[in-house]
């Protein structure tokens, strides 16, 4: 099942796209539901497949066990589809019931890199969220992680 | 007298015309009755919560329970003292996955969604390096009340 334009715009990743951008992104995100306790990313399998939370509350595991959890629609799992090696850095795990939205990795990389203005929209607001996790990736830490953030938000 | 003349004799043209005149009213009345029933139905529909509404500010009023009483199922609070032990026995601060493959293994039920709610009640919080901690002060909150 594909989604409704009105779902992606209101989401924090698409909200600077225009509706023929959003048009584009439509057919290619489906709707799944995730029941409690499943495992939507492994940490070094190939990342096939990005996802946004739409309800639920998932934890997001990295190197040495350290976590954060993400509460909040519009959250993101699976960064590294559009991240170079292409390998899950993290294993996602769903606490409760919860809807995602998910796309193929490939066709993701495809819709970005054949359209530059999107791409660049939406790799900006990646950046972004690549460079607050990038300490439980690494173990190299700064002041005030995403694990405050994510509850907050 | 047959036919036009005996219709006309007898206020028959009149007759039918107050009957119409009814017919016509009446018609009118029902289908108006007809085309506001959605919003009745829109009443009852909402009346539940808006009582519900009504009668959240005097509950309020006659007892005001504690934020934790409200936050914590007790379900939850059961929970979360077989929590607390093996929080106990990891150490603090402790890793959340090897919390939950814990309480798996030890054969907690539902651990993954008690973990979220221990985490929404803020009884479990992250420390600022990828760990989580227990909090004390909410349990001593919750425990004093």
């Amino acid at each position: 099942m594909s989604t409704d334009i009105q779902t992606l715009k209101s989401l924090d990743l698409f909200a600077d796209l225009n509706f023929g951008e959003l048009e584009q992104i439509a057919p290619l995100m489906h709707l799944m539901k995730v029941a409690e306790g499943e495992v939507l990313t492994r940490k070094g399998e190939p990342a096939c497949t990005f996802f946004i939370i739409l309800s639920g509350n998932f934890m997001l595991s990295f190197n040495e066990e350290r976590s954060f959890t993400l509460h909040n629609k519009g959250n993101i799992i699976g960064l590294s589809t559009v991240v170079i090696p292409f390998r899950y850095t993290g294993t996602a795990v769903a606490l409760t019931d919860g809807l995602v939205l998910l796309m193929q990795g490939q066709e993701f990389l495809r819709l970005i890199q054949s359209n530059s203005a999107l791409g660049d929209k939406i790799m900006r607001k990646i950046n972004k969220i690549v460079s607050e996790r990038m300490p439980y990736m690494t173990g190299a830490w700064g002041k005030g992680g995403i694990n405050c953030l994510a509850l907050k938000q | 007298m047959f036919g036009l003349e005996a219709i006309i004799a007898h206020d028959g043209l009149g007759i039918s015309v107050i009957g119409i005149s009814i017919v016509f009213v009446s018609l009118v009345l029902l289908s108006f009755a007809v085309s506001q029933i959605h919003k009745l139905i829109e009443l009852w529909d909402k009346k539940n919560t808006s009582y519900q509404h009504l009668k959240k500010p005097q509950q309020k009023d006659q007892k005001t329970p504690s934020v934790s009483d409200l936050a914590i199922p007790q379900d939850v609070q059961r929970a979360s003292r077989q929590f607390k032990l093996l929080i106990e026995w990891m150490g603090e601060p402790f890793p959340l996955p090897k919390l939950l493959d814990l309480s798996e293994k030890c054969g907690l039920s539902r651990p993954h969604s008690t973990i979220n709610e221990l985490l929404k009640c803020e009884l479990i919080i992250p420390d600022e390096n990828g760990y989580f901690i227990w909090n004390t002060q909410v349990e001593e909150k919750r425990s004093s009340t």
